[in-house]
């Protein structure tokens, strides 16, 4: 196998070196970090510095693509961390051979999801082989791929899964259309299975299999979709069956001013990885990502409703919730209740949009979220928050102004949150924005080591258009810091004072 | 020697990049919400094309996709091919459409979960724009987006797209 993949390489390179129509690409990103390091007892500033260049070369059907990362910190641990992925992939319809670094789902991710979250910091790549043949109105994929997932939380980049483990996986779909004539039906099949070998492992037969399928219906504006994943495995070390199984459905309406979706999920022990890290990441219905164990034990829905009467006025109405199971319940209690003795999210979102004249828009919404058991040592924790916006296009600049203003009840205490900012900027040229936060108290002392003794978080940011491919941000000040969360991953983001720039470019 | 590196590296970038160059646009082929088959040579065929990443959470994106409605007419005429590129990951994928569709969005939407067409167009912000023209060269590229962009979008079209102006770009 290394054989093969050291030729097609090799000839991807050659093929490169001598064309004379290559075309190179590129992007770069570099952060320049200056912040204060609370966990010091004196005041002392530290630094950090990361990179993150990408190049491509394409010359006809082959593409050969290069990551350059290095995080540098002055923080001596864990220190810094660096690497260079490299792609090269043969793509001609209806073939395409890629070995190297690479991100794939499978389905909606019960079985396989390895992803690449850039804003969110979350790299979830595989490194190896992948093959993909189209044929008719059929798909297959091949895969073979050691996985690697570096995660930034706490200030540090880290490799969470720094293992052995070996991915093997197939994945076919095909679709059948029905029907063209009046209403477009069409219906879609897949199937896929997904293998995790893990090489260190001593036990016998140390591995996991995750297989699956899905089946999805187009009625015109109507689209369903069914989503089943099941995993066998082997307990790590101590050996015997690990079985788990989850599902998903979703179903949703689209005509022109109006759109529903509704979501429905199931896992039990699907999620199948380690501390902190997965290879399949089940969705959560959650709108701002959170989940609570990551496809162990979770069941919830979302709806979502968002209209449009006028062209003047948007509407957006959501209800989503997630928790563990609570076998006391039948099933429906389940997915509508939110006990005390439940993990769980409850999220409620109601936004209106308005545009009053060509040049003005104004939001005002309101989100309440309920989190049991999410934000440990904190066992509930409700915060609800209106908030206001306004823009107002000038022509020549424009002005944004907003408001929010969060109530929190968190276990015995209650206190609020409350932020004004204010944006000025000119077309293709600067937006400078200050924004001001304030808590109406100081953390209970148990916590300052994790939140910090702050009160309030002034931010000045100018984010500068140097060309229209690079842009410069400056941002001086304060953040609050706390959970964030992108599709089910939480991190804990830590309070930041000091400086940050942000060189971003495309070439 | 990181501060050494980082002053480097930022000369080194420009001299990459030249803003006035004309590049060729990569080709693709992926499918749009509704199961069909969207290639770009077939687009350049009827006309040019805009080309605009987003995705469900990025609040900028949407107004710029919003802040274009006016001008669909003017897309119209002028023969451009409207494309967004959402950028959403698989697990988003069926917010997508009844989104795009209750903001009475008339883009022909393209999945993209896997970044196959971000990386190929060199993403590095959201939301990123090209305007590709019929000899498959990308003649304007805007990262980001602020009120008021999209004048200077529409004012680029017309020179490069509207017959009498500049004839660079057909």
């Amino acid at each position: 196998m290394k054989l093969v993949s050291r030729v097609l390489l090799l000839l991807c390179v050659c093929g490169l070196l001598t064309a004379s129509d290559i075309r190179i690409s590129g992007a770069n990103k570099a952060e320049y970090w200056v912040f204060v390091d609370r966990r010091l007892d004196s005041l002392n500033y530290k630094e950090h510095l990361t990179e993150k260049l990408k190049l491509q070369g394409n010359y006809k059907e082959i593409t050969l693509k290069g990551v350059f990362f290095f995080w540098d910190p002055s923080i001596a641990v864990p220190g810094s961390l660096q690497y260079f992925d490299f792609t090269a992939q043969y793509k001609k319809d209806p073939v395409s051979i890629l070995y190297g670094t690479y991100y794939t789902t499978f389905g909606r991710g019960l079985c396989l999801n390895q992803f690449l979250d850039e804003d969110f910091n979350n790299d979830n790549a595989l490194f190896g082989l992948k093959a993909d043949f189209k044929f008719f109105n059929s798909r297959l994929t091949l895969l073979t791929g050691k996985p690697r997932n570096i995660f930034f939380e706490e200030l540090t980049y880290s490799i969470k899964n720094d293992t052995t483990d070996q991915i093997r996986g197939a994945n076919f779909e095909t679709k059948l259309p029905i029907s063209k004539k009046r209403v477009n039906i069409v219906t879609s099949f897949a199937g896929r299975y997904v293998r995790v070998n893990r090489v260190s492992d001593m036990t016998p037969q140390a591995f996991t299999e995750l297989f699956g399928g899905n089946i999805g219906l187009t009625i015109g504006p109507w689209e369903n979709y069914f989503e089943y994943g099941r995993q066998w495995g082997t307990q790590p070390v101590v050996g015997g069956r690990l079985k788990g199984e989850g599902f998903l459905f979703t179903t949703g309406l689209a005509i022109p001013g109006l759109g529903i979706s509704c979501q429905y999920i199931d896992y039990k022990d699907i999620g199948f990885g380690g501390p902190g890290y997965r290879y399949n990441e089940p969705p959560t219905p959650i709108k701002s990502g959170v989940s609570v164990n990551r496809g162990i034990d979770e069941i919830g829905y979302g709806t979502t409703i968002i209209a449009s009467p006028f062209d003047f006025i948007s509407l957006e109405l959501s209800n989503n919730k997630i928790s563990t199971h609570d076998a006391s319940m039948d099933i429906f209690e389940e997915l509508i209740k939110l006990d005390d003795d439940m993990d769980g999210v409850l999220e409620q979102i109601a936004k209106i949009t308005t545009h009053p004249s060509f040049d003005m828009e104004i939001t005002v919404g309101i989100e309440r979220v309920i989190k049991q058991g999410i934000e440990l040592p904190i066992q509930e924790k409700i915060e609800t928050k209106p908030y206001i916006d306004l823009t107002y296009d000038f022509g020549s600049f424009f002005i944004d102004v907003g408001y929010e203003h969060t109530f929190v009840s968190s276990d015995t205490s209650d206190y609020y949150d409350h932020a004004v900012s204010f944006s000025l900027g000119k077309p293709e040229m600067f937006v400078l924005s200050v924004r001001y936060e304030r808590r109406s108290r100081k953390p209970p002392d148990w916590l300052i080591p994790k939140l910090g003794e702050d009160t309030s978080w002034p931010m000045v940011e100018l984010s500068l258009d140097l060309t229209r491919r690079h842009n410069l941000r400056l941002r001086v000040g304060a953040e609050k810091g706390g959970l964030v969360c992108s599709g089910g991953v939480c991190r804990f983001e830590e309070p930041f004072r000091g400086v940050k720039l942000v060189l971003t470019s495309m070439f | 020697m990181r501060k050494f590196a980082f002053i480097l590296l930022i000369p080194l970038i420009f001299a990459f990049a030249d803003e006035g160059e004309i590049i060729d646009a990569p080709d693709f082929t992926l499918e749009d919400v509704d199961g069909n088959t969207v290639c770009l040579d077939s687009l350049l065929v009827d006309g040019p094309v805009f080309m605009s990443f987003w995705a469900l959470w990025c609040k900028m994106c949407i107004k710029e996709l919003d802040a274009l409605k006016p001008y669909y007419a003017e897309f119209d005429s002028m023969g451009i091919n409207l494309l967004a590129i959402s950028g959403d990951k698989a697990r988003s994928v069926p917010q997508v459409k009844p989104f795009a569709q209750s903001h009475k969005w008339k883009y022909v939407i393209v999945m993209d979960p896997d970044d196959i067409l971000r990386d190929l167009y060199n993403v590095q912000a959201m939301p990123s724009s090209f305007i590709i023209n019929q000899d498959k060269q990308i003649v304007f590229t805007h990262m980001g987006y602020k009120p008021g962009d999209e004048e200077i979008l529409i004012e680029t079209m017309r020179e490069l797209f509207v017959e009498g102006n500049d004839e660079t770009g057909e």
